[in-house]
């Protein structure tokens, strides 16, 4: 008798220990990944820092190809594209230029040491209502040699997988 | 002393016959504006060579390989390289000089010594596409303002003269 009020004792806390386990885990923190079927690249805006519009330009058509070359979404809609309306599972890239850091390509050229040009940018991913679902700080570097237009290559590219690696629907492709 | 006389004629006549023959670039008709298309225009490499030629409502870009138009009444905006540097060496890059982050520094995109013509414009979708041109020096002011003439939009105005705008620069 006694034994069993034992076995029975063991079994309700194992199965007590088990619930809270599961419990515990539904609850923890976790970030649920939200995965997209398409991505929409508003303007570069730059009201803080100003920068020439070619400069701004080339961030914004760099980060199109950029995500169009990475693959994972089904679509990446430009600034104002009436298509992306319909998605439901849109997310929205905003980027803004916080800083910069004026290198010199000649110095780049002669030394390949000095004169890195770098340029902070500011991403928010939002979903369709404006809900901010990822920020990080990015930067673009043209560290040894090339113009000033490789820095926001640099930047495209990395901006490309933080999206990609965060939202993507199909990340094999 | 008559064969070097004869022999100087033949050469003048082969030089007279050589230049009419073949027309000087000069005399070619006018095939646009000579750019190099940096990036963004669809269907176009970057740095892809061609002319840019605003013609019929429509700004066209030849090169050996794509024939791509943008219809003009589409362009929202119309920058020369010129205009961004007018905004930062002005008023506005005096008083943002003292910004943090080099906020009135002014970066420039291209090293060399060259005018750039940045447009914006909307695809069919409503999409924003941006192309950078780059060209001769003193090329890209005309063009902007043959641009305009056709119907594009630009958020910095063209200048009228160089020396009216130095003049409007040095007034207090």
């Amino acid at each position: 008798m006694k034994r069993t009020l034992h076995v029975t004792a063991i079994a309700v806390l194992l199965l007590s220990a088990s619930a809270g386990a599961t419990n515990a885990h539904a609850q923890a923190p976790t970030r649920p990944a939200k995965k997209a079927s398409a991505i929409q690249v508003l303007m570069i805006q730059s009201d803080e820092i100003k920068l020439p519009a070619e400069f701004q330009i080339s961030l914004y058509e760099n980060l199109i190809q950029q995500l169009e070359k990475k693959g994972g979404f089904q679509h990446v809609y430009r600034d104002g594209d009436h298509n992306a309306d319909g998605v439901t599972d849109l997310v929205i890239l905003r980027s803004t230029v916080r800083g910069f850091k004026k290198g010199s390509e000649m110095e780049r050229n002669v030394t390949t040491v000095a004169g890195k040009t770098s340029i902070d940018i500011h991403c928010q991913f939002t979903d369709k209502d404006g809900k901010s679902v990822l920020e990080r700080d990015l930067n673009g570097k043209v560290r040894f040699l090339g113009g000033n237009l490789r820095a926001t290559l640099d930047f495209a590219k990395k901006g490309a997988k933080l999206a990609h690696d965060n939202f993507a629907a199909n990340p094999a492709s | 002393m008559v064969q070097r006389t004869t022999r100087r004629s033949l050469i003048l006549l082969a030089g007279i016959l050589g230049a009419t023959a073949f027309p000087s670039a000069a005399q070619q008709p006018d095939t646009g504006t000579k750019v190099v298309q940096v990036t963004g225009l669809a269907g176009v490499k970057a740095n892809a060579k061609g002319s840019l030629t605003p013609e019929n409502g429509n700004l066209q870009f030849d090169d050996s390989k794509a024939k791509v138009s943008v219809p003009i009444h589409s362009v929202e905006d119309v920058i020369t390289g010129n205009d961004s540097e007018r905004v930062f060496r002005g008023t506005l890059g005096t008083l943002t000089m003292f910004a943090p982050y080099g906020g009135g520094r002014f970066l420039s995109l291209f090293r060399a010594k060259l005018d750039t013509l940045t447009i914006q414009y909307r695809d069919a979708d409503g999409g924003l596409h941006g192309a950078i041109f780059t060209m001769a020096v003193g090329k890209a002011e005309p063009l902007k303002k043959e641009l305009v003439a056709q119907g594009a939009r630009t958020s910095v105005p063209i200048q009228e003269t160089s020396a009216a705008s130095n003049a409007q620069e040095k007034k207090p």
